[in-house]
């Protein structure tokens, strides 16, 4: 039965991966599994049964030419590149890290400005009096958050290079052999639980986080400004969640939006 | 074994008929094309199912989904009063061919 499996990934391999494709595909398993499955409890071999199976399937470009393909099958100088399993596996890896790198970018520049806030806090409150000016603290807080700007940025740039030989996939300019697209909708499928999970943790923080300045306020006015700060550190962990998992997920989105471009 | 050639205009009608009597679907009528024809003649994939993309696109049947046991889906295709029409139309046109080529057909 792999043997005919086999054989039908192969005729299709060079069609567009549509979902009429996909439906017509498994019909044409479905209708050879069956014959299969008779000629070998009427007691022919593997071999045989396998044999006159695909012996009988016909000729692939009978059904390209009644459905219309034709253009999309012949003409080379029109089609686009067909991924295969290794860029996919590529532009995934790609995504990930890229999604970790702007997430941390992020989350360094948001805790830049919430260590500017805590330390302006902390000036405000005359605590560091005795070390440093209340001006000096302002500037320390400034020095830190501009410390942390510049690796960001950093970061933004240098993921931006690594993401841009991929950028013919962003704008859908490919097509996917079906068995790879099955396997990209199966590994979607299996991301998108994590997804979510990560989708509800990051609003919930955001939901909560207003509630840290509230209990700071409830210990003094003086310490709202702690509050703040802290309130920016969370919703920057928010932040990198939301960053880091939708750049996997887009990940999965770019790769499947081609069903619909190269079905045309 | 009968060639193809030969054959090919009729693909359409001999699945019509295997709908007159009801709904089926692809491998049991290739299967009842075999069996009817005394294993004469055998339709590919291939041609079975360019002729059920042909004949949906003109109207002359539809189909559906049909879930079996465990859970396998397959399509059945029906005839509609369409195809129903073309059928009878391709009927009389092969009894007009049958007495034409029978003119010319003789024992030697």
């Amino acid at each position: 039965m792999d043997t005919i499996i086999g054989y039908l990934n192969n005729m299709f391999a060079s069609l567009p991966g549509t979902e009429q494709m996909m439906k017509l595909k498994q019909e044409l398993l479905g209708n050879m599994e069956e014959k299969y499955y008779e000629l070998k409890s009427e007691g022919k071999s593997e071999n045989e049964a396998v044999g006159i199976v695909i012996s009988e399937f016909g000729n692939i470009d009978e059904l390209i030419s009644e459905l219309g393909l034709e253009e999309a099958h012949k003409d080379p100088g029109q089609r686009l590149p067909m991924l295969d399993e290794f860029v996919v596996e590529d532009f995934i890896a790609a995504k990930r890290r890229s999604g970790l790198l702007t997430g941390l970018g992020t989350f360094l520049i948001m805790l830049g400005a919430s260590l500017l806030i805590f330390s302006t806090g902390l000036a405000e409150n005359g605590f560091m009096d005795s070390v440093f000016s209340e001006d000096a603290m302002t500037m320390l807080g400034l020095v830190a958050l501009f410390l942390l700007l510049v690796p960001a940025i950093a970061i933004f740039m240098y993921s931006g290079r690594k993401m841009e030989k991929f950028k013919y996939l962003e704008s859908a300019e490919f097509t996917l052999p079906y068995p790879l697209e099955a396997y990209i909708e199966q590994r979607q499928s299996a991301f998108a639980a994590t997804y979510t999970l990560s989708l509800i943790m990051g609003v919930c923080l955001c939901v909560l986080s207003p509630v840290i300045i509230f209990v700071a306020t409830a210990f003094g006015d003086e310490y709202s400004s702690y509050g703040a700060a802290v309130l920016l550190d969370v919703v920057a962990v928010a932040v990198f969640l939301f960053v880091y998992y939708g750049s996997i997920r887009g990940a999965y989105q770019i790769l499947l939006k081609s069903g619909d471009v190269s079905g045309k | 074994m009968i060639s193809s050639d030969v054959i090919r205009g009729y693909n359409d009608t001999m699945i019509l008929y295997m709908l007159l009597d009801g709904e089926s679907y692809g491998y049991e009528i290739s299967k009842n094309i075999r069996k009817l024809s005394e294993e004469k003649y055998i339709m590919k994939e291939t041609t079975l199912y360019s002729a059920f993309a042909r004949l949906e696109k003109n109207g002359y049947i539809d189909s559906f989904y049909l879930d079996e046991t465990f859970g396998k889906r397959r399509t059945y295709y029906r005839i509609t009063p369409l195809g129903l029409a073309y059928y009878r139309a391709k009927c009389e046109e092969w009894q007009v061919t049958q007495e034409v080529i029978n003119q010319f057909i003789k024992e030697l």
